[in-house]
């Protein structure tokens, strides 16, 4: 399943992850920004902990380090596509609940959703180096939430944002691993063996 | 019957002589030397808001036939207060470490359990060895939004205390200072030093966890330190610095993402090159000017570290 | 012994007496005799008590009691005065007791039993509200009615000043009927079976915190329960920032009173029932005011298609999204009513009624309404005295000799039913600025000319032009672009 490792094709790569990189860093410090905001605006509490939440991907994972190149990326892919789903049903849900009030808020919703977006395409970019590219999206949007009241919704905002700061911390790591030059081989390992 | 009695610092002890009648004829001692009379009601010990001093082996004879009766062992102490602990990941993504101390001794033995939640998980803390309160646990699941609750309870004879920390994965991050750091003039460069160091030993992996460091350098005759942080690479050139004065050079590192920064490095010192004076008339002239330049040599280990000329930090 | 009389209608009454222990389970011979009927009416019963007509002033009551072999064992006579009969109403029964949760109201019906009674009795009912586990007295209430010998449906409101999920909410009730002709003792009812209307803390997972995401006005006094399951402990509760003191109300629930609830932020104020660390309930409690009355409303049309009503919305509900302040116009003669898209933030509001045909006067009454409140004002208009025709466009100048230039312009609108006066600006260099008035028929989507004479020759002038309603002078346009114009030589 490995990439055609083409100079080429590796330089393309490490060109991809480091650009992902720098995304995956400037997304996670506006989110962590825009965590900050949505707590105070939402009146909630920072050190609330909130229990997993029903369709947000979770960051957290066993073995981390024996994940192959392609499961990085297919599991990167996936969480990006359910979190621009998330973020666009918070939007709906900020505008609908607040309207034009808070659209400092909103706004700062809107540039984070555009990043994710931004990044699932970077994702799928580099799926495209793989002979079988990027999965098709159907079926990707997570479920919508069964009726929610309004602290829960706000609570599984506080969840989705979390999750998303998580992510965007993984993230940079499982590119680094995709861009590690293999030992010995002159050409960065294909996606579906790296370490 | 001989055994340990644990008391709390002024508490009032009476001790009986075993089995023996309260009207009994007998002979107390402490540590082996002869109790006064006033201490004893009838065969009884009486020992009033009793002191750390009062620890001791405490013995009781017949009168007559001066057969041992009774013996304990006092320990005076106190209940433990509540535990300091401090929980830090200095080799992520491998795993953390807590480490507790009590606030105040109780001078007598204590015992320490500590409890690892992660969600609805308990992890296993393993002893270390050395030092001996603390404990390190590995990561089995990393970039998790769960916190991790850590509970150590110190119990001893005399009571017991708790203590716990909630804390995110990521809040804990801490590395360990950079090492082997190093300042040395640029010849032909009055106002430079280039500075270069390693990442901490204890660091597992800085290829996926890439470390972004932080320098601070003045010199020794101002106060106000000078800060420039780097996001990669391991050694940066100083151009700025005031030709001829020593400068005092410190390193900080902190995960590229997470996390807080390190202590600061050992510090090292180095002054930049400076132009040979033209008049030269005496050697000795040349040779304090060459050593007052030149410090960027390797002192022996044992050279205490902020020692004038010492420029190596590990 | 002991018989006692009492009576539930007026028209019979039930007697019961005590019997020995001998004469217990012995039948007893019953025979009574009132004044207006002289041979005694007697049958044998078990029961300890009888159901007899009232006597019109006394009656004389014998009771045997015999054995259980039929033996008599003993005999009493009672003389029963009229006086002596005590009126005790039916005990009362509830119809219905229905909750509405959205406003933590409980709506009491019950049978008046009037048809038992002749007309025109007062009847007292009193209520009775208990709550919690051990069914605290809440309230109790004087319900007053008046019998009319039909048998009516009494219905009663009563909103708990908290949430009817928090706990379980008990109704009873008793009647007490004032008749004045009745001459022995009167007494209260005995009460009515509590009806139940059962709390979320009685329901297997009916945990949550209450009120759920409702909105209050500023300096209401709010309680606010956290409904919990068996076994588990609410460590805390906060309202916004702080941790409030907690009510108990049942094993499963407890509550808070939030006093004098100032306004909420607008993504309104979180009320937080913390369980354990990582476990926690919620709500959001949106504290706002009602609508104040619109100021300055005015209304005015540009082009007799749309009329522009704007108004100030007075003090800001701080409620938004779908709980903002929502507007809608109606106008009283068409019947028409619009409702006004309108964004909570801005300062000023605006909305469009359509102009409708043959109709000059508008009565609009601007409805106003939030969860709060509501409140409305209202403007009479007669549109030909408001009109504020739109900027006039498309200015050009013709220029047909060195003194005399012929202005052109359009104006965006419909004005076939008035005249319009405009106002032409004339400036030139550093020569004083002159204006020229023209009054010309109003058209339907028109150019608009007029003649200026008099003007110096080979000179560079500048016109713009505005223009209002003739007759009915409301509002200028707003001025034109400039247009330049050079005359030409002489």
């Amino acid at each position: 399943m490995a990439a055609s490792d083409s100079p080429s094709a590796a330089l393309r790569r490490r060109d991809l992850c480091s650009r992902g990189i720098r995304l995956a860093g400037k997304m996670r410090s506006d989110v962590v920004d825009l965590l900050d905001t949505y707590v105070e605006r939402q009146g909630l509490d920072a050190s609330a902990s909130v229990v997993a939440v029903e369709g947000v991907p979770a960051a957290a994972v066993e073995r981390w380090d024996e994940q192959t190149g392609t499961q990085r990326l297919l599991e990167n892919l996936a969480a990006y596509r359910a979190f621009r789903a998330l973020l666009a049903q918070m939007l709906e849900e900020q505008r609908e609940q607040l309207g034009e009030a808070d659209a400092a808020l909103g706004r700062a919703l809107a540039a984070v959703l555009l990043q994710v977006s931004a990044f699932a395409y970077h994702l799928e970019e580099l799926l495209r180096l793989e002979s079988h590219g990027p999965p098709s999206e159907e079926g990707a949007s997570p479920p919508p939430p069964s009726h929610l009241s309004l602290f829960e919704k706000k609570l599984r905002g506080l969840g989705v944002l979390r999750e998303l700061a998580q992510w965007a911390v993984r993230s940079a790591r499982d590119l680094r691993q995709i861009a590690k030059p293999s030992l010995g081989s002159s050409s960065a390992p294909s996606l579906a063996e790296s370490p | 019957d001989s055994h340990i009695q644990y008391e709390r610092v002024g508490a009032d002890v009476t001790m009986k002589c075993g089995s023996m009648d309260w009207d009994a004829a007998v002979t107390w001692t402490a540590n082996g030397t002869d109790i006064d009379e006033s201490h004893l009601n009838g065969s009884y010990l009486i020992l009033k808001n009793v002191d750390l001093t009062q620890s001791g082996q405490y013995s009781c004879y017949e009168g007559s036939s001066w057969h041992l009766k009774y013996q304990t062992y006092l320990r005076v102490g106190t209940p433990p207060k509540e535990p300091v602990l401090m929980c830090r990941s200095n080799n992520y993504p491998k795993g953390f470490y807590c480490s507790w101390h009590l606030p105040t001794p109780t001078y007598i033995p204590n015992s320490f359990n500590i409890s690892v939640i992660h969600g609805t998980r308990e992890m296993v803390c393993e002893k270390d060895a050395f030092p001996k309160n603390r404990c390190h646990i590995r990561y089995l699941q990393l970039f998790s939004t769960v916190k991790y609750k850590v509970t150590l309870t110190v119990t001893n004879a005399l009571g017991k205390n708790s203590t716990t920390l909630t804390f995110d994965e990521v809040a804990i991050v801490k590395p360990d200072p950079p090492e082997s750091v190093v300042a040395k003039p640029v010849p032909n460069n009055p106002r430079r030093l280039e500075v270069s160091w390693q990442n901490p030993s204890s660091w597992p992996d800085p290829e996926s966890f890439p470390l972004k460091f932080f320098l601070r350098y003045r010199p020794l005759i101002l106060d106000q330190w000078q800060h420039v942080e780097l996001s990669d690479g391991t050694s940066h050139t100083i151009t700025d610095a005031y030709a001829g004065k020593e400068y005092i050079i410190q390193v900080a590192a902190k995960d590229n993402d997470i996390g807080t920064w390190s202590d600061w490095s050992v510090a090292v010192h180095a002054t930049p090159w400076t132009e040979e004076p033209k008049h030269l008339t005496t050697e000795a002239q040349v040779t304090e000017t060459t050593s007052a330049s030149t410090s960027s040599f390797m002192p022996p280990p044992t050279t205490k570290i902020c020692d004038k000329g010492a420029v190596v930090g590990s | 012994q002991n018989l006692k009389c009492i009576t539930h209608n007026l028209h019979k009454m039930i007697c019961t007496w005590d019997v020995s222990s001998k004469g217990r389970h012995g039948q007893t011979d019953f025979c009574y005799t009132t004044n207006d009927l002289p041979p005694p009416v007697c049958f044998k019963t078990k029961e300890k008590r009888v159901e007899i007509l009232v006597p019109e002033s006394s009656t004389t009551v014998t009771v045997t009691t015999n054995s259980v072999s039929g033996t008599a064992i003993a005999t009493k006579e009672f003389e029963i005065h009229k006086k002596d009969v005590s009126f005790v109403p039916l005990t009362p029964r509830i119809f219905s007791l229905t909750p509405d949760f959205a406003t933590s109201t409980l709506n009491l019906k019950w049978s008046d039993n009037g048809s038992v009674f002749p007309y025109g009795l007062d009847a007292i009912w009193q209520i009775q509200i208990l709550r919690k586990e051990a069914m605290e007295k809440v309230t109790q209430v004087n319900y007053y009615s008046k019998l009319t010998h039909e048998d009516i449906i009494l219905s009663w409101n009563w909103t708990s000043d908290m949430p009817l999920e928090c706990t379980s909410h008990y109704v009873k009730l008793r009647c007490y009927i004032n008749v004045t002709q009745f001459a022995g003792p009167k007494d209260w009812s005995d009460w009515s079976p509590v009806e139940e209307i059962p709390g979320k803390d009685s329901e297997p997972n009916g945990s949550g915190v209450f009120p759920q995401d409702t909105v209050v006005a500023v300096g209401s006094d709010v309680t606010i329960c956290c409904v919990h399951e068996e076994g588990q402990q609410i460590q805390r509760m906060t309202y916004g920032p702080e941790i409030y003191p907690m009510i108990h109300l049942s094993r499963r629930s407890s509550a808070i009173r939030v006093l004098n609830a100032s306004a909420s932020d607008s993504s309104g104020t979180n009320a937080v029932c913390i369980l354990s660390e990582d476990e926690m309930e919620g709500t959001v409690l949106f504290v706002g005011y009602a609508p104040d009355i619109p100021q300055n409303l005015s209304c005015e049309t540009s082009n007799f298609l749309i009329v522009k009503c704007t108004w100030k919305p007075g003090r800001p509900s701080g409620l938004y999204g779908k709980r903002r302040t929502k507007y809608s116009l109606f106008e009283r003669v068409s019947g028409k009513n619009v409702s006004c898209e309108d964004n909570e933030m801005s300062r000023e509001h605006v909305c469009g009624f359509p102009v409708l045909a043959d109709q000059k006067t508008y009565d609009f009454i601007l409805g106003v309404s939030n969860p709060i409140g509501q409140t409305e004002s209202s403007l009479l208009v007669d549109l030909i005295e408001r009109v504020r025709p739109k900027t006039p466009e498309k200015v050009t100048v013709l220029g047909n000799s060195s003194t005399s230039v012929r202005l052109h312009w359009f104006i965006n609108g419909s004005f076939a039913e008035i005249r319009l006066l405009c106002q032409i600006e004339i400036s030139s260099g550093h020569s004083e600025r002159k204006l020229h008035n023209v009054s010309v028929p109003g058209g339907k989507f028109s150019t608009y000319t007029a003649q200026l004479n008099t003007l110096h020759p080979y000179t560079k002038y500048q016109f713009r032009v505005r223009c209002s309603a003739a007759d009915h002078f409301w509002k200028w346009s707003g001025w034109s672009r400039i247009e330049e114009h050079t005359t030409l030589e002489a």
